[in-house]
């Protein structure tokens, strides 16, 4: 016998049997070791054990989340306490909450608009029976008396996926067999190999006996193995696209001036996209532009030229968080343009990059808004590129992550011709823009298109993922770092 | 990029033809816009930024005209050179606002849907296009209500009654008071608060630029003779502004005259409606696109995108449309080829290339301390890199520094600079995970940010959290050394003072005597800040010592 089966027994011969707890503190042993020292005993026949079925009920994560907040519906008519609601502008958890509310009579529909009914008014601001069982029931102090009074609402929150009820066999009790009474309360070596150990192996003690049975259903904790973000993971995979096609890693600033950001990028100075409603302007570094006298003017030159407005260098020298990665592929065309010019032998063409990074937009954040997420930009410097070599270089990246993809035209400050390209998403049943693309104007190459051509494209990163990960809804949801969100993820 | 909604019996009158919607919205995505909605009476367009000619159901016909073959208008042209009235403009503007272009239009047949898509259209271009109206800003009247001669002048403060209105106000009552003069005023008040660009006629004022006209000149569904003012900070914007507005009182039927704007030092008559040609060379057409289009084929798709063309040797010139405010050299031009010809219909080419691909230095690195992290139970996260002091600095015991970089005009308040370091972030992550088991170890690597020498420094760390009731000061310290030990680090470690963590149970990291990180556990109160009611370790590292070259 394994001094498990020992303990338990001696604990049961000298207190009988109550819980499993109780059974475990008093052998000083886990809720594991007991239950398969009991399995153990069970199956030399020196314990006889009842059973009983016991409902389990677990909080889903959104349950837990709702425990928290609050229903959705009791969300809804709260809001709808303070004003009216159109249909059309509830989010998505004010339309579940909208569904509820109509099922319990709180609220009616007239005219597109959301109105509290009489019963709604007077619930409003309150909890609702299912939000008072479901906050008991997170909080895990629920009798099981009272589970079966709420038999209804519990039903009720467990077929909206909020918690999840189980069934499990459950030890009654535990009556010593007469083999048990009469057990030695010593190993007396017995038939089975419980537990191996280290001399069990070395002494060949096992040999001439039965290993001890394991039941295959037991219910044991899962674990949860440690991973890597799954933004990270498809960083990871978008950049093993490139990498396939031969493309070199660079990267560049996060805080960026705006002569990189937008002017070197042919954007006018006078451009929406420049203005501080949008852009994080950076409030305590200031610098000088570092560029070389030549090239500012050129950037002047043709700013001028184009945007027939007169280009300022202190708008110029502004310094903010970067808009796009598209900087990062400016700052790197400049060099090998520049070295390109002192030495043609300097590189073998087309040159080909990318980069990923972090990318900034003055939002006021909400579940949906970001206001720093990923995107990626790539490169190539070449001799008569077209734009047909563009469409084949992106649908083969596309292609390595498992997206089929389109183009049409589109307008971008920095290419012509400028091309939008996107992915069918089944999921949504709709085309899905994953960024923009083109061949960059001479403008900002600052060399004519007869001796380089550039083909360039930004696009997002996350955008793959939602289209190709079925429990993703939305983008800002892969920013998520809950760590039950996870633990519970599943390889796409 | 701004969306417009057409009228669709409107926009099809104008054609001359129906168009189904499916039909509609594969056009206009072959010329790049989306349809972003359609009812039974309207449709909603997305234009991109580049074509502002296409802001309303007039614009957006004459293109599909051509586009669908419908019917074909190239180029708009005024025979009748006199012009059929002047603007005497006031050096006093030149400050303030100081270029003016005019159109007149005669015999316009004014209904209720082409006032409404004419009153929709002004507000849009000039949001777009204009800038809000700094830039440019354009006011209609009509015509046989102005007594000449018209004068463009900045004055001190007057009176008129505003349109809309029934008695009269002074120009700073309007700034002050008026809804219109409250959102524009700014665009003039930058420049000179004691004067007022304002148009007038013999009668007096005509408008209040760019913020108001007067109710005397306005425009009705009565009128039948147009005058139209633009006015702008850009000599070359006013004028193709005023390209596309006669242009597009052409296409209404109206007979559209030219006005001379007489400036101190030269006389323009204005629409200019000036003639340019691009040539280009077909074989360099081809060659960007990458199709063999062919000769003839390429005359077609000019004529299809609006361009007149024609060949001279073995280049196409094109005469460009008097309406386009986007064309600035033959690049534009070879896009316009593009669309005709279908972006559908461009074969992908391969570029023959052979070198290998290559990952930044830093991203192999980070992987591989990923991946031990991993392996040593931490789960991967990534936070913003956007924070604010109390998160930063507050929570975590330590004083503000001066050197983290801050944003202006942030939305929210809880952006308002970069982190400069990645356990706040992590505690953050971890306070809305309390329900979860433990232990909750995890871990990020990414960037934080500070000022050295007035510049921005990014730099790279790795920060580990450790949420157990067995954690203490050696748990943590066996991952660290087992991080630091596979990473190839040799390292040294010595008793440290950092406020977020308890005092003698933390330490410094340094590599060959340079601290490049700290460990430790973390201070009772700092949890508590983060909502964390369970013991805590941390540690983090800077990783730029990791890369050999950066």
């Amino acid at each position: 016998m394994h001094k498990y089966e020992i303990a338990v027994l001696n604990a049961l011969k000298e207190h009988g049997w109550s819980t499993e707890a109780k059974l475990a503190s008093l052998c000083k042993l886990g809720a594991a070791e007991v239950s398969w020292a009991l399995e153990g005993l069970k199956t030399k026949g020196m314990i006889q054990i009842e059973y009983e079925k016991v409902a389990s009920i677990k909080v889903n994560p959104e349950g837990a989340e709702y425990a928290d907040k609050g229903l959705p519906e009791e969300r809804l008519i709260a809001t709808l306490a303070k004003r009216p609601l159109r249909v059309s502008e509830l989010d998505e958890s004010e339309k579940i909450g909208l569904q509820w509310a109509k099922k319990l009579g709180l609220v009616s529909i007239s005219g597109g608009s959301v109105l509290l009914t009489t019963q709604g008014k007077e619930k409003a601001g309150t909890e609702l029976k299912a939000g008072t069982v479901l906050k008991k029931l997170a909080s895990g102090n629920y009798a099981k008396e009272t589970a079966a009074r709420e038999k209804e609402t519990i039903s009720d929150l467990s077929r909206r996926g909020l918690i999840e009820l189980s069934e499990r066999n459950a030890i009654k009790s535990i009556r010593l067999t007469a083999a048990g009474e009469a057990q030695q309360s010593e190993d007396s070596g017995g038939e089975y190999v419980g537990a191996i150990d280290r001399s069990i192996i070395a002494t060949g003690s096992w040999e001439g006996k039965k290993f001890k049975r394991y039941d295959v259903n037991v219910n044991v904790e899962r674990r949860a193995p440690a991973m890597r973000h799954p933004l990270k993971i498809a960083i990871s995979s978008i950049k093993d696209a490139y990498l396939s096609m031969g493309f070199k890693e660079v990267s560049g600033p996060a805080v960026e001036s705006s002569f990189w950001v937008f002017d070197s990028l042919f954007v006018p100075q006078d451009h929406p996209a420049r203005d501080a409603q949008d852009t994080f302007y950076v409030s305590n570094v200031k610098q000088d532009l570092q560029e070389s006298e030549e090239y500012i003017r050129r950037v002047k030159k043709a700013h001028g030229k184009g945007w027939h407005s007169k280009w300022n260098a202190d708008t110029a020298s502004q310094m903010l968080l970067r808009t796009h990665t598209t900087s990062v592929s400016s700052r790197y065309l400049y060099k090998i343009v520049s070295e390109l010019s002192k030495n043609p032998d300097k590189y073998e063409l087309p040159i080909k990059l990318f980069s990923v990074g972090r990318v900034f937009r003055n939002e006021a954040i909400d579940y949906r808004h970001l206001a720093d997420f990923y995107q990626s930009d790539g490169l190539i410097i070449g001799k008569n590129l077209t734009l047909s070599n563009l469409f084949d270089e992106l649908t083969k990246i596309y292609d390595f992550v498992g997206l089929k993809i389109r183009f049409k035209p589109s307008y971008f400050p920095f290419v012509e011709p400028g091309v939008e390209f996107s992915a069918y998403s089944d999921k949504h049943k709709e085309w899905i823009e994953l960024g923009g693309a083109g061949m960059l104007r001479e403008e900002i190459t600052g060399v004519n298109r007869k001796k380089l051509s550039v083909l360039a494209w930004g696009p997002g990163i996350d955008r793959i993922l939602l289209i190709k990960d079925p429990s993703i809804s939305s983008v800002s949801e892969l920013y998520n770092n809950e760590l039950g969100w996870i633990r519970s993820r599943r390889l796409v | 990029m701004p969306v417009i909604q057409i009228d669709k019996k409107y926009l099809y009158g104008l054609v001359g033809a129906s168009i189904d919607d499916k039909k509609l919205a594969d056009q206009l995505s072959k010329l790049g816009f989306e349809v972003e909605s359609a009812d039974k009476d309207h449709v909603s367009v997305e234009i991109t930024a580049n074509r502002l000619d296409l802001l309303d159901a007039v614009g957006l016909a004459r293109t599909l005209k051509n586009f669908m073959h419908v019917s074909k208008r190239f180029h708009y042209e005024i025979e009748d050179a006199k012009p059929a009235i002047e603007i005497e403009v006031d050096r006093s503007v030149r400050k303030v606002r100081p270029y003016i272009s005019s159109l007149v239009a005669y015999n316009l047949d004014i209904s209720d849907e082409s006032l409404t898509n004419m009153i929709n259209f002004t507000e849009k271009f000039c949001e777009t296009y204009g800038r809000d109206r700094r830039k440019i800003a354009m006011g209609f009247h009509d015509l046989d209500r102005i007594k000449p001669p018209i004068r463009y002048a900045s004055s001190s403060d007057s009176s008129f009654i505003p349109l809309g209105g029934s008695k009269e106000y002074l120009f700073s009552d309007i700034l002050k008071n008026h809804e219109k003069g409250m959102r524009y005023g700014s665009i003039i008040r930058d420049a000179d608060m004691c004067y007022y660009p304002a148009l007038s006629d013999a009668e007096g004022v005509m408008a209040f630029i760019p913020i108001l006209n007067s109710e005397r000149t306005k425009v009705t569904t009565n009128t039948r003779n147009l005058f139209v003012d633009i006015t702008g900070t850009s000599e070359f914007a006013v004028n193709k502004t005023c390209d596309l507005l006669a242009a597009s009182f052409m296409d209404l039927g109206a007979d559209v005259k030219k006005v001379r704007i007489k400036y101190q030092s030269k006389n323009i008559d204005t629409p200019l409606l000036e003639k340019r040609y691009i040539s280009i060379p077909i074989e360099r057409m081809e060659r960007e696109i990458g199709v063999a289009i062919g000769f003839n084929n390429i005359i077609s798709l000019a004529n299809k995108m609006g361009y007149e063309a024609g060949a001279v040797g073995k280049k196409i010139t094109f005469r460009l449309p008097e309406y386009r405010l986007d064309i600035i050299d033959d690049q534009d031009v070879i896009e316009d080829i593009a669309i005709g010809y279908g972006y559908e219909y461009i074969n992908p080419t391969p570029i023959y290339y052979f070198q290998p691909g290559r990952l930044d230095e830093s991203t192999v690195k980070n992987l591989q301390l990923s991946d031990i992290m991993v392996g040593l139970g931490f789960c991967e996260l990534v936070n913003s890199y956007l924070t604010n002091e109390n998160d930063n600095f507050s929570k975590a015991l330590i004083p503000e520094a001066q050197n983290a970089i801050r944003m202006k005009g942030s939305k929210t308040e809880y952006i308002t600079m970069l982190r400069t370091w990645l356990i706040p972030s992590l505690l953050k992550d971890l306070s809305a995970s309390l329900n979860e088991k433990t232990p909750q170890n995890v871990f990020e690597i990414d960037m934080a940010f500070r000022i050295k020498d007035g510049a921005a420094v990014e730099s790279y760390k790795l920060a580990g959290v450790s949420i157990d009731p067995r954690a203490n000061f050696n748990s943590m310290k066996s991952v660290v050394e087992g991080l630091l030990f596979a990473a190839g680090i040799k390292y040294e470690l010595s008793e440290y003072s950092h406020n977020s963590f308890i005092e003698g149970r933390c330490a410094s990291i340094a590599e060959k005597g340079k601290t490049i990180g700290f460990l430790g556990e973390l201070h009772p109160k700092v949890l508590k800040n983060f909502g964390i009611e369970e013991p805590g370790t941390g540690f983090e590292i800077d990783l730029e010592s990791f890369y050999s070259k950066r």
